[in-house]
């Protein structure tokens, strides 16, 4: 293991991480929070952008050292640690000058000193861990004030982190483009990359659909593997080919948000598209500007993150700060840039040169290519537009794989009859398309279930299964009702049903338990009910359960009454083992239809005792 | 079959054999997640949940583990790695890989048929098409190149095997149609007994064709009355699938009968071909399956024990055994046969049998209770408990065995 090397991806995942947590991140919030908004925030995020050019060009002037990217990574984490406590415009403005110009120091040093210390495909690592890091929902989901703390804990680790000594290696590198070619290829992705990003982050149905709750951990693991794939390309010469396909992911990603179809495929090509070319963006200076050792290649650094970096980033947040869609325009401009310089700027051999001499090397990376543009193209067409709630409840219920453990099938003259319903005509079952039958059961029949549960009640299980069945397999579905999803699906559900109330009902009211069933224990009936009825009865019984206030109807008061379903001719103890056993159709009331006869009459007993005065 | 004794110029069966087994791997670990999931719902990351990772599980292991010996045998059989299609070989491999994997993003993200083991649509769909024509544009110039050494008969059963690739692409995209759907049992909700003879068949012809492609020397023991019997095996699936009916009625019922006969002969016409070295062990694991399998599939089919373990853990414990213990080794025979690589000791082949064997039991005597009593879905009873985990130990030892297999693989 080379330790110098792995220390520097932890610096590289440092300074990552507090840039992107905090000063992109938490600092702006914190300063809504104080009252610094509007004109006023602006200045304040302009002097931080100053301080870090000013920052960037200071190092490359004094020289790039471990020390300076200790010192600066000191300073990063006391303004990190004072921001929560400053308040007003000056302390705004010394936050932003200290970050700004830390910042500015730490990632030129880094990026001058980094062949010194490692080989191009550690930056991959320490890229990937820095992005990855700031997508772990526990980091993602602080306060700002947390977060604060967490660039604190980057820049400590990165402090301890950093390499001693300078061993550059190696000389006579060949620059990929033109500096100014490079200049203006990174500075196209980062415009792109920021003005995307502020959009997606402030419109609440692109953020949801993107890196909304529940993707984090998808954001995090598509960043970290795509960044060690990146330092793994640029390794093996990928640096000319790379920025092109940065590009193609962050315009894949920027049109595909645009349609709710297509959304997902935005979380996916975004975070890919970002980690490819910040990778490039921190090796760029010292393995692909021609640079021959640290003093050369910090230059380089200053130009690139000054212009590339700060101004670019704020220029694209700025143009994007009355858009709540990212306009195709600036797709096309950034991309004429990116390729522009990839043909144009190329040094010896030329573009198709060396996609020719890729194309013959990767013959696998091509055909994968092959493969991936043509999933792209076919990406989302063919879809039926979906108008009714019930209809895309329909696709949430396929998409959700409930297929997998439900089925939508009572077998005629089997035992699914008395618990799951009446069978339906086969044609009915094989109407739909495509065809809900299913194969396992893990969970109960959903053909009728619209009829034997309300939709207070599917929503309530949705949201905690396990309240309502203690002990469920069933996962929580609570992410789906952030958008919408979960009300189509219980729509749906509840339209599968449409007719079967009066069957349902009159099938509970021709029931009658087995002869030889014997109604157990008070206890049994006891532990039945605190398991099955509590949630919505309450322990005792009255109506006062955890649940009873998410019901359409308070649940009633079973040591109380009157009770609508006591009237009738039958018994009560029958009467109410069919309230039991089935439920009341059309009411918030569920059945317990899967409970053996013996378990049905011991809870009718413990209801019964309820009722005692 | 050998068409020549050059060395060869590529790595495509050795790379596919990689790929099958990488998938392996990917395949168990998200079987073993799902099995935990089971037991600990909490452990479910974000919106990926049981029902989002069951088609994932099933489409890595068929169009996976599965697909992709089918494809080292293919190229093996159109001499791929000795012709000048060689380099494109492996290329075809990982295209067949990116197929799958974005289709797993596709499974992940939520986008499904909900057909189950046909589940492509969409850009995955075309995503999968492309990566069978770039594995068919190799064969194709492998086949130019190298039939002018093969003789005439082989050159043509060749050439219409091509054409018969061809039409896989096209049956596929119908197939995997929301709109397309088989003949239904009314009475069960399943497949006819005729569908199961018939998607049995197509296993019993690729058996029928492995030592005879590629895979062994010599002549097998089957004549024209193994031949003839196939035949009316196929005519009378045609006709039983067309009336359609129930699994109570005698002629679906003759109809999965009629496979009976294939546990025996099968095995009997193997035994006469000249089998590569180290194949023993995995010919007579898939024959030890097949016979279970077709035994259990046609009892599992009559009337009563079929109405009992419908919808329960005893058909997914078949499933199993179909894959985990058939399929499998099957497989592996074929990685084996054409890579000319070993898979590793007996001693972690004999983990794997014997962990499936486990999990089979374990899951049908689970299957078996459900199928009694309905309580178990609100009042979680302790012995599905305990065959939930037993279950989850199984696929753990069946995830560390496919990881041995696959550096065997990688280092042999």
């Amino acid at each position: 293991m080379n330790r110098s090397a792995l220390r520097a991806a932890v610096v590289i995942a440092a300074v990552y991480g507090h840039f992107l947590i905090f000063a992109q991140f938490a600092f702006v919030e914190l300063l809504r929070i104080g009252g610094v908004s509007g004109a006023a925030e602006i200045v304040v995020l302009g002097t931080m952008a100053a301080a870090g050019v000013a920052g960037g060009f200071l190092a490359a002037w004094c020289g790039a050292t471990p020390t300076g990217v200790r010192w600066a990574l000191g300073v990063a984490g006391l303004s990190a640690a004072l921001a929560p406590w400053v308040g007003g415009m000056a302390g705004a403005l010394g936050v932003a000058v200290a970050t700004g110009g830390a910042l500015g120091v730490a990632t030129v040093s880094l990026a001058a000193l980094l062949p010194g210390w490692c080989g191009v495909a550690w930056v991959g690592l320490g890229t990937g861990l820095g992005y990855g890091c700031c997508n772990v929902p526990w980091v993602f989901t602080q306060t700002p004030a947390g977060q604060a703390w967490v660039a604190v804990g980057f820049a400590g680790v990165g402090l301890l982190a950093v390499p001693q000594g300078v061993a550059w290696r190696g000389s006579g590198r060949v620059a990929v483009f033109s500096w100014w070619g490079a200049l203006g290829l990174f500075a196209a992705l980062v415009w792109l990359d920021s003005a995307a990003f502020f959009i997606i982050q402030h419109v609440p149905d692109l953020k949801a659909g993107t890196w909304g709750d529940g993707l984090l951990w998808r954001n995090a693991g598509v960043h970290f593997a795509v960044a060690v794939g990146a330092g793994w390309w640029l390794a093996r010469s990928g640096a000319r080919v790379l920025p092109v396909v940065a590009w193609g992911l962050l315009a894949v990603a920027a049109l595909a948000v645009d349609v709710a179809a297509t959304r997902s495929l935005a979380g996916w090509g975004y975070p890919a598209g970002v980690s490819l070319y910040a990778t490039a963006l921190v090796a760029w200076p010292g393995w692909f500007t021609g640079a021959d050792g640290p003093r050369s290649a910090a230059w380089q650094a200053a130009r690139l993150f000054s212009v590339a970096g700060w101004l670019a980033s704020a220029n694209g947040i700025g143009m994007a700060q009355s858009l709540n869609r990212v306009p195709p325009i600036f797709v096309v401009a950034a991309g004429l840039v990116v390729i522009g310089v990839a043909v144009f700027s190329n040094k010896n051999p030329s573009l198709p040169a060396v996609m020719l001499t890729h194309f013959k090397r990767n013959r696998s990376l091509m055909a994968v290519a092959a493969v991936a543009v043509t999933v792209a193209v076919g990406f989302g067409r063919g879809k039926p537009p979906t108008q009714t709630a019930a209809a895309r409840g329909r696709q949430v219920y396929l998409a959700e794989g409930c297929i997998h453990c439900h089925s939508q099938y009572v077998r005629p003259g089997s035992p699914d009859e008395a618990v799951w319903g009446a069978a339906r005509a086969v044609d009915e079952a094989l109407a739909g398309v495509p065809v809900l039958i299913g194969n396992r059961r893990q969970g109960p029949d959903l053909a009728t279930v619209g009829a034997r549960r309300s939709a207070a009640w599917l929503h309530a299980h949705f949201l905690n299964p396990q309240q309502l069945v203690p002990g469920s397999p069933m996962p929580s579905y609570a992410p789906l009702f952030a958008d919408g999803r979960g009300e189509a699906l219980i729509a749906y559900l509840q339209s599968t049903a449409i007719g079967w109330v009066n069957t349902c009902a009159g099938k509970a009211a021709d029931w009658f338990p087995s002869k030889t069933a014997t109604a157990g224990t008070p206890a049994d009936g006891l532990r039945l009910f605190a398991r099955l009825c509590s949630a919505c009865h309450g322990e005792g019984g009255r109506g006062d359960g955890p649940l009873a206030a998410v019901l359409s109807k308070p649940p009633a008061n079973l040591a109380a009454g009157p009770f609508l379903w006591t009237a009738g001719a039958d018994s009560l103890e029958l009467r109410i083992s069919r309230v039991v056993k089935f439920g009341l159709p059309g009411t918030d009331m569920a059945g317990h239809e899967v409970l053996s006869d013996g378990e049905v009459l011991a809870l009718t007993d413990y209801v019964r005792h309820l009722r005692k005065p | 079959m050998d068409g020549g004794t050059s060395k060869p110029a590529g790595d495509g069966v050795g790379t596919a054999g990689c790929h099958a087994l990488g998938w392996l791997v990917v395949g168990n670990a998200v079987g073993l997640y799902l099995a935990l999931l089971l037991v600990w719902p909490a452990l479910q990351v974000g919106e990926w949940t049981y029902g989002r990772l069951v088609p994932v599980h099933l489409n890595i292991q068929l169009y996976g583990w599965t697909a992709l010996p089918l494809v080292a045998w293919l190229l093996h059989i159109y001499e791929v790695d000795r012709s000048k299609a060689a380099a494109w070989a492996p290329a075809a491999v990982w295209a067949w890989s990116a197929a799958l994997a974005l289709g797993v993003l596709h499974w992940l993200a939520g986008m499904t048929s909900g057909k189950v083991f046909l589940d492509w649509q969409d850009g995955a769909l075309w995503g999968f098409v492309a990566a069978m024509l770039v594995l068919w544009l190799v064969l194709v110039v492998a086949w130019r190149e190298r039939a002018a050494g093969w003789s005439a008969e082989r050159k043509s059963l060749a050439r219409y095997g091509l054409f018969v690739l061809a039409a896989v692409p096209a049956g596929l995209v119908h197939a995997a149609s929301p709109a397309a759907y088989p003949p239904v049992d009314v009475t069960t909700g399943g497949p006819s007994g005729a569908s199961l003879l018939g998607s049995t068949l197509v296993v019993v012809v690729l058996l029928l064709l492995l030592p005879r492609a590629g895979a062994a020397t010599g002549n097998g023991r089957a004549g024209w009355g193994v031949w003839t019997y196939l035949a009316n095996c196929w005519l009378i699936f045609g006709a039983a699938e067309w009336i359609g009916g129930t699994h109570w009625q005698f002629h679906q019922i003759g109809a999965m009968l009629l496979l009976l006969p294939w546990a025996m002969l099968l095995p009997w016409d193997w035994a006469a071909f000249v089998w590569p070295a180290g194949t023993r062990r995995w010919r007579l694991a898939v024959f030890g399956w097949w016979a279970l399998l077709v035994i259990s599939g046609v009892t599992m089919y009559l009337p009563v024990l079929l109405d009992r373990i419908k919808f329960t853990q005893a058909l997914v414990g078949h499933t199993h055994l179909a894959m985990a213990g058939f399929t499998t080794s099957f497989c592996a025979l074929v990685l084996v046969a054409v890579g000319g690589r070993s898979l590793g000791s007996w001693r972690w082949v004999a983990a794997w049998h014997g962990s499936v064997w486990v999990m089979i039991g374990v899951l049908a005597a689970m299957g078996w209770r459900e199928g009694g009593e309905f309580s178990w879905m609100t009042l979680p009873a302790g012995w599905r408990s305990a065959g939930l985990h037993l279950r989850a130990a199984c696929g753990g030892v069946m995830l560390a065995t496919s990881m041995v297999w696959l550096k065997n693989w990688r280092k042999s």
